[in-house]
């Protein structure tokens, strides 16, 4: 049985023209709402299994930043069956890793396992979602690590700050958008027992939830086992989704930071981007990869290497909390510019919008659109190889669209982009009223003497 | 569809709910052995080695090239040209610009890069596999014939001083650096960054030099990995671009000893830290050695992954830090333990005793069967997951080509966790995980934090770079 379905897939593959792969997969959903995709690829031993949850960020309300985040944390500090320190204990002694993490509109967790511990992460992902262990001593515990993690991977290091806390505030103009990701100390003392235990009931539920297990597994047995583990998890109520509506930007905005940790500058830049999955979310996309992604782009080829004014680039739809893949309206394309500090934020900025102006007023060159699709076929074929990723994308699909389908054909929409279409979107969406800047600028603190 | 599905699930829910056990953990089947994918080796006549691996599960090719010249090479005076010469191997040839290159690459999906270790120099690139050769024409051009245009040095020079002072604008990168120039002293492999004014003088005939001198094709092993054509057709691709690559001899690695570990004190000042870095540090052995096992396994019940002791007490119990780990990083003649965490200022004191309580538990006390046994498997599972992705295969065959090991090591490293005995760890425990000889380095605002590290012992202040 393992044979012949390995041989068939290798058969698919070989079929097909080189450069495309066709992930197969199962969706179905359990009686308590809790959809499950499953794709069984035999090839090495390994199972990747991903829960998403519809619950990010931007659902928190006021005075409950990061409670998201500090909730993901809650989710490792135990169960009912498997008590606190267990679930770390339980996937790594099987030769596992694990791993959660908070996002603008979902929270995900996943366990990569050898492929016979498969039944391992079943029971830990059930036991947490139907009972979770919400005890003062766990969420004291976990408030100081979120404390510590901001101090870490925030105060502590050059343009955190500028990024997770301001940018936003400049990109957004709506509460819901625009607050901490991360959070504020003062939101996070705040948090009692009780309204953690108000939170997983409201979003923790099965029907808010996606299960997608890609890798070493036979279908049946995997189906049989996520039924035992999750079927009587009850579901809940869906809670009323946030109002996320942005009013349209009509002026410029610019903004700059003194940041005592920076020693070279940046300019972070964000224009509103279009609805997910639209045409014009593609054609953006494309016009992204021409304009900065690789040393043949745009930016790098006349700002690195011809003004040698920019030192680093970093620019996707949804930076710098997401990606293409997960990118969901209101978003925003963010463009991150290191640059030389012998010029100035506004000199960049001009150069800059010189780029743009160019591709508002001339197509682009169809062999650098070729580029282009080829750099995009071989960096999502390049992602595919890793079983997790295979996971979370399926994951993913099925929350955001309902249709883990696009794994396999979204490549096809990014593909069909034409000249007209990214000179189009250039001119609808990169416009200098639609522009938000963040400038960063260097200032050292000195230490006394 | 789903409605079938559904009555099809319910149903085997039904005659499931009998034998599940929810209070316990399932029990599952131990672990699967692994075997390696099957390599091919071969040489040829100028001394290029070559590894071909087959692996058709996606259609693409994975490439490595890797040199023993990494920045230990790097020649006195002239720190930082490994480096360098990696930064600008696609910078031009006599028959493509840099722009060339570029848009050759990005027109077969294909990417190629170049980056320095202390050991090796190593061009990493993937490619859908239908542009092997095409990948193979790039790498070649690249590897043979890089000549570093004057305006591509003058360029990179100019913007890596200020990369550099983004990397030092990080405490972490504080702490390593200063590590490493306590524990290796006089090595080179005490070097980690070059200073600003040592990228500044590097010149056009340095890079050229060590071109001439390193990237050699005795010097160098290419390995392919994943959906290549047939054996003797990829050795025939191969052979067309490398074979009339002339054969030089190769020189020796720069190295000289190693200082006596004795305990040492530093605190780096950076005033407006937010939090305070702690990094203890160790000289230990390579992966040639016979403690190397035993230090493995030990270092990961010490501080690897979510479940070791580190991560256990200081983040979990007390809440001091976010993480708090702990590694051995081999080198080719050597290894360095890594004992680090980052914790805020209130807490430094207790922060650092808890550290250091843990280190003499290692040596103190035996650890149970159950913990060894954990760990053990926690090991042996990622690395065999490493193993599952054409750039894990690739990545681990380059490395034991750069340190002169055998194929044999991968095959048998899953048994030899295995083996290790708790006596063992606590004898290695011993000799590498001591505070009373470690190195210890700490970054943070000395104005507040000084007083307290100063119990510890004498403190070595000194300023941020």
């Amino acid at each position: 049985m393992k044979l012949t379905t390995l041989c068939a897939f290798l058969l698919s593959s070989a079929l097909l023209p080189a450069g495309d792969v066709n992930i197969p997969f199962e969706k179905f959903q359990l009686a308590n709402g809790l959809r499950v995709v499953l794709s069984q690829d035999n090839a090495t031993p390994v199972v990747a299994v991903y829960v998403i949850y519809g619950v990010g960020a931007r659902s928190e309300e006021k005075g409950r930043t990061g409670f998201a985040h500090l909730f993901e944390h809650m989710m490792f500090q135990g169960s009912a069956n498997a008590p606190k320190g267990v679930h770390y204990r339980e996937v790594e002694s099987n030769g596992g890793f694990l791993n959660g993490s908070t996002h603008p509109d979902y929270t995900d967790y996943f366990e990569v396992l050898p492929s016979n511990k498969l039944a391992v992460a079943l029971w830990l992902e059930s036991d947490r979602m139907r009972s979770l262990a919400i005890t003062k001593e766990n969420l004291a515990n976990q408030k100081e690590a979120v404390k510590q993690e901001r101090r870490l991977s925030f105060d502590n290091q050059p343009y955190a700050t500028a990024i997770v806390d301001v940018f936003p505030t400049l990109a957004y103009k709506n509460w819901s958008n625009s607050h901490s990701i991360i959070g504020s100390f003062e939101d996070l003392n705040a948090a009692s027992a009780g309204d953690v235990a108000t939170f997983f009931k409201t979003h923790y539920a099965p029907n808010n939830a996606v299960l997608s297990i890609v890798g070493d597994i036979q279908i049946p047995a995997a189906k049989k086992l996520i039924e035992g583990y999750f079927s009587d998890i009850p579901s809940q109520p869906q809670p009323t989704p946030p109002d996320l509506s942005e009013p349209p930007q009509t002026e410029s905005r610019w903004q700059t930071y003194k940041d005592p940790l920076a020693r070279v500058p940046i300019a972070a830049i964000a224009y509103p981007g279009p609805k997910r999955r639209s045409p014009d979310f593609y054609a953006l996309a494309m016009l992204d990869m021409i304009l900065t992604t690789g040393e043949s782009s745009r930016l790098y080829l006349d700002l690195v290497k011809g003004k040698q004014s920019l030192l680093n680039i970093e620019a996707s739809l949804g930076w710098p909390f997401g990606q293409p893949s997960d990118y969901k309206e209101p978003g925003i394309y963010g463009i991150n510019l290191t640059f030389n500090p012998t010029f100035t934020a506004k000199q960049i900025v001009t150069q800059l919008e010189e780029e743009i102006t160019r591709l508002h007023t001339t197509p682009v060159d169809p062999r650098e659109l070729d580029r282009a699709r080829a750099t995009v076929r071989s960096i999502r074929i390049q992602g595919l190889q890793s079983t997790m990723t295979r996971a979370s994308l399926l994951a993913q699909y099925e929350l955001l669209d309902g249709k883990p389908e696009l794994i396999n054909t979204e490549l096809n929409d990014y593909l069909a982009v034409t000249p007209a279409q990214i000179q189009a979107v250039a001119k609808k969406y990169l416009t200098p009223t639609q522009m938000s800047v963040l400038e960063v600028i260097p200032a050292p603190k000195e230490g006394k003497k | 569809m789903i409605a079938r599905l559904l009555t099809a699930g319910l149903f085997l829910t039904a005659a499931f709910a009998q034998t599940l056990d929810r209070t316990k953990p399932p029990e599952t089947p131990p672990l699967q052995p692994y075997k390696l994918p099957a390599s091919v080796e071969s040489k040829l006549p100028n001394g290029l080695g070559v590894v071909l691996v087959e692996d058709k599960r996606f259609p693409l090719v994975t490439l490595r090239i890797a040199f023993h010249a990494g920045s230990r090479f790097d020649p006195p005076g002239r720190s930082g040209a490994a480096e360098t010469v990696a930064g600008l191997l696609k910078a031009g040839t006599p028959t493509r610009t840099a722009r060339q290159i570029a848009e050759e690459l990005a027109a077969i999906g294909g990417s190629l890069s170049a980056g320095d270790s202390p050991d090796s120099l190593i061009v990493s690139g993937s490619v859908l596999s239908e542009n092997t050769p095409k990948l193979l024409d790039l790498a070649a051009d690249i590897v043979r014939n890089a000549d570093f245009p004057q305006s591509e040095i003058d360029l990179r020079k100019q913007n890596r001083v200020q990369e550099l002072a983004l990397e030092r604008s990080q405490s972490s990168t504080l702490a390593g650096e200063k590590l490493r120039a306590v524990v290796f002293g006089a090595h080179p492999y005490a070097h980690t960054l070059p200073t600003p004014e040592a990228i500044k003088a590097i010149q056009r005939e340095d890079l050229l030099k060590f071109r001439d001198t390193l990237l050699t094709p005795a010097n160098a092993t290419l390995i392919l990995v994943g959906d290549i054509p047939p054996q003797q057709q990829t050795l025939d691709l191969i052979r067309a671009r490398f074979a009339s690559w002339p054969k030089k001899s190769v020189p020796p690695a720069p190295g000289g000893e190693f200082p006596k570990p004795q305990r040492s004190l530093t605190l780096i000042d950076r005033p407006g830290s937010a939090q305070v870095d702690i990094l203890i540090g160790h000289i230990t052995v390579s992966r040639r050695h016979p403690d190397y096992f035993p230090l493995l396994v030990g270092t990961n019940i010490l501080g690897g992954g979510a479940s070791s002791r580190m991560f256990n007490n200081i983040r979990e119990k007390q809440g001091f830090a976010y993480d708090a780990s702990a590694h051995n990083m081999p080198y080719k003649d050597t290894g360095l333990l890594n004992v680090n965490t980052q914790v805020r200022e209130d807490v430094i004191e207790p922060a650092l005793k808890a550290v250091f309580a843990e280190l003499d538990r290692m040596i103190k006390e035996p650890v149970s069967t159950q913990e060894l046994t954990d760990r053990k498997n926690y090991i042996n599972g990622i690395f065999v997951m490493q193993l599952s992705s054409q750039s894990g295969v690739a990545n681990q065959l380059a490395s034991l080509r750069i340190n002169d090991m055998p194929n044999a090591y991968l095959e048998t490293y899953v048994t030899r966790v295995r083996s290790v005995e708790p006596d063992q760890i606590e004898r290695v425990a011993a000799k590498y995980f001591s505070p009373s000889d470690a190195a210890i380095v700490i970054v943070g605002d000395a104005s507040k934090i000084a007083g307290s590290v100063g119990k510890f012992g004498k403190v070595t202040i000194e300023k941020a770079k």
